[in-house]
């Protein structure tokens, strides 16, 4: 167990890339054993996982060297630098795996029905695997150049999934444009990564942090990175893509492709707590995270009132539950450099920033995957078609409930336990954050009403007399998440004291994670 | 105790909402019990009454998704016909608000380093 656990970085991203090249080969043999492979394989990562955030929690950052003769040594002999592979994993990093691990799980288990009726899924499940592997490498490597390369594999692989269903005609178009924007955005990581290599000839975040010299060129690679991230992750005004290719995707990868957004927003964190840190114009760089934070809880609410398709209408909402996160941790970057604000709610800011994206992983792709049920039992996405189906669809009206009033703050379910955080603590940086908040909210709880009422209420459809409930798999997924969403409202401070606050120090202390790496110095 | 969330300035206790969520349903269910049992199923005294008017079919009385906040968003038709504006569904426009949105950040963090 104990080497399990040592060689857990790696594991935990190499069983998802073995496991998708095993799938089509056993696949071809036999169907009910890819699937179980691919469940018991996800499973085992989920295991693996919190084994090793119980390690992390009581050890502290751990560092896995690719090629060394130990794992913990992190500059070989006779060098100065780090020039290995270096798997980082601390607070912030394992949190953000916790949540991946689980909502692939998930998806997989969603999956299993929901595309039995389509052709390829050997490549479907190849391809959800090699996503996974591609989401855990972005939050565990502790390298930019794997980053890039990390970003690229569920970049690309979302696209392919993205555009898996091909008799629908959008689908094409939505993985078209989610693979130009991703491409465009990893050149533009590329770039900047070439960038800072051309002045410090080091790709390890570590130790460019420790040199890094806030020089013209490193502010316009910080612009490129900063943009490129905030534009993969979905936030207003570079969001036009999102609900194009979020909503044509099946259900189970439109969950997942929430959790690369989440991904894309560790990227963009990491870059300015952990590369630049110290070294930053925090407040310049807190504010702009601030007002792309704002921008896009308000127009992302605004334009999901508008929506007439579900998944849109829903992608709609996860444009503006990603602003809430912006603004939370935007606020602790604003006031990074000063230790005084720090402790009085740039933490606190941080934290329910940081809370929210948890909460917002367990209840948007449940709400992702009710989107899915609708679809999968009436053959449309157009609300204006439905109606009625709470008398045929019993669990996905509850789910959905919890997820609505999960979303929408209320309490005592985990969103409103985030957003309180979030609201008591950015007030005191500015009240009209706290404001477009709260409007923010009430916005989405009559947005989820309306949608709501579309689908579910009212008398029986004589078009939907035939239709039942989803089959059990699409069931279990969407009570694994609902379960998630009760725990963490049942034990808020529980979840916040071991995964939040070890999360929001792990960004705040930029020492920690250099001396992790570089503390081997002579 | 791990019920109780700390937000550095008050607290948030969970359990006292489901506590009270569950009181409001007993009190609810007891003046459901409290309702009239003896009607007669399956007849006219379980249909619908509508000032004696015949009630239309269930597809035409549900109320669609098109027609419900529409005052709102008759209130709010000028903000919803600018903020519809930037979304043509063109890859073209989102790569330039992606270039215009660089550029913008780039020039305010090196004025900012300048002023610094």
């Amino acid at each position: 167990m104990a080497t399990l656990i040592t060689h857990s970085p790696i594991l935990i991203i190499a069983i998802p890339l073995v496991t998708a090249f095993l799938t089509p080969l056993i696949g071809m043999a036999n169907r009910k054993v890819r699937d179980a492979l691919v469940i018991v394989s996800l499973a085992f990562v989920v295991v693996l996982v919190f084994a090793l955030a119980r390690d992390v929690v009581i050890n502290g950052i751990r560092v896995y060297t690719l090629g060394a003769t130990s794992p913990d040594l992190t500059i070989p002999t006779g060098f100065m630098v780090p020039v290995r592979i270096i798997l980082e994993v601390d607070g912030m990093s394992i949190f953000m795996g916790i949540i991946w691990s689980i909502v692939s799980l998930a998806a997989a288990i969603f999956s299993l029905s929901h595309i039995a009726s389509e052709t390829g899924q050997n490549r479907f499940y190849t391809l959800l695997l090699l996503m996974v592997a591609g989401g855990f490498g972005m939050m565990f490597t502790g390298d930019l150049f794997n980053l890039f390369v990390f970003l690229e594999i569920a970049s690309i692989s979302g696209a392919a999934l993205i555009a898996f269903r091909i008799k629908f005609a959008d689908t094409q178009e939505g993985g078209f444009k989610y693979i130009v924007i991703s491409a465009i955005a990893s050149l533009m990581v590329l770039f900047a990564i070439g960038l800072l290599y051309a002045q410090y000839n080091l790709l390890n975040i570590g130790a460019i942090a420790q040199v890094i010299q806030y020089t013209t060129l490193d502010k316009i690679a910080l612009a490129l990175l900063l943009i490129a991230f905030t534009m993969k992750a979905g936030m207003v005004p570079l969001h036009l893509w999102f609900p194009d290719a979020y909503s044509v995707a099946p259900a189970s990868i439109t969950g997942m492709l929430v959790i690369t957004s989440h991904a894309c927003m560790y990227a963009a964190f990491r870059v300015c707590f952990t590369l630049y840190g110290s070294m930053l114009d925090a407040p310049v760089a807190g504010w702009i995270l601030i007002v792309f934070g704002l921008l896009s809880m308000f127009i992302g609410v605004t334009m999901a009132v508008f929506q007439k398709d579900v998944m849109r209408f829903m992608s709609y909402h996860a444009i503006s539950q990603l602003g809430y996160m912006w603004v939370g941790v935007g606020v602790g970057l604003a006031v990074l450099g000063n230790a005084e604000f720090i402790a009085a709610y740039g933490r606190d800011a941080m934290s329910g920033g940081i809370f929210h994206i948890l909460n917002h992983a367990m209840y948007k792709p449940l709400l992702f995957f009710t989107g899915g049920a609708l679809f999968h039992c009436t053959g449309t996405r157009d609300l204006t078609k439905m109606g009625g189906l709470a008398h045929k669809m019993k669990w996905t009206t509850i789910l959905y409930i919890i997820g609505t009033l999960s979303i929408s703050g209320i309490p005592p379910l985990n969103g409103f336990s985030s957003k309180i955080l979030i609201y008591e603590s950015v007030y005191q940086f500015h009240p009209i954050l706290t404001i477009t908040g709260i409007i923010t909210s009430i916005l989405t709880l009559a947005s989820f009403t309306k949608a709501f009422h579309s689908a579910f209420m009212g008398a029986e459809l004589p078009e939907y007399k035939e239709v039942k409930e989803v089959p059990r798999s699409m069931v279990i997924a969407m009570v694994i998440l609902a379960a998630g969403i009760v725990f963490i409202t049942l034990f808020p401070s529980l979840v916040v004291d071991w995964t939040i606050h070890p999360a929001a120090d792990a960004l705040i202390d930029q020492e920690a994670y250099i001396t992790a790496v570089m503390g081997a110095i002579p | 105790m791990t019920f109780i969330l700390e937000s550095g300035y008050a607290f948030w206790n969970p359990l006292i909402w489901i506590i009270v969520f569950l009181v409001v349903m007993i009190v609810v269910y007891f003046f459901r019990r409290r309702g009239q049992k003896k009607y007669k199923k399956d007849t006219d005294q379980a249909q619908i009454f509508l000032c004696g008017e015949e009630v239309p079919e269930a597809g035409e009385r549900h109320i669609r998704v098109g027609n419900i906040y529409w005052g709102f968003f008759e209130t709010l038709k000028e903000y919803y016909n600018q903020i519809l504006r930037p979304h043509t569904g063109i890859v073209n426009d989102y790569v330039l608000w992606f270039v215009a949105a660089t550029a913008v950040s780039a020039i305010i963090l090196l004025i900012a380093g300048l002023a610094k």
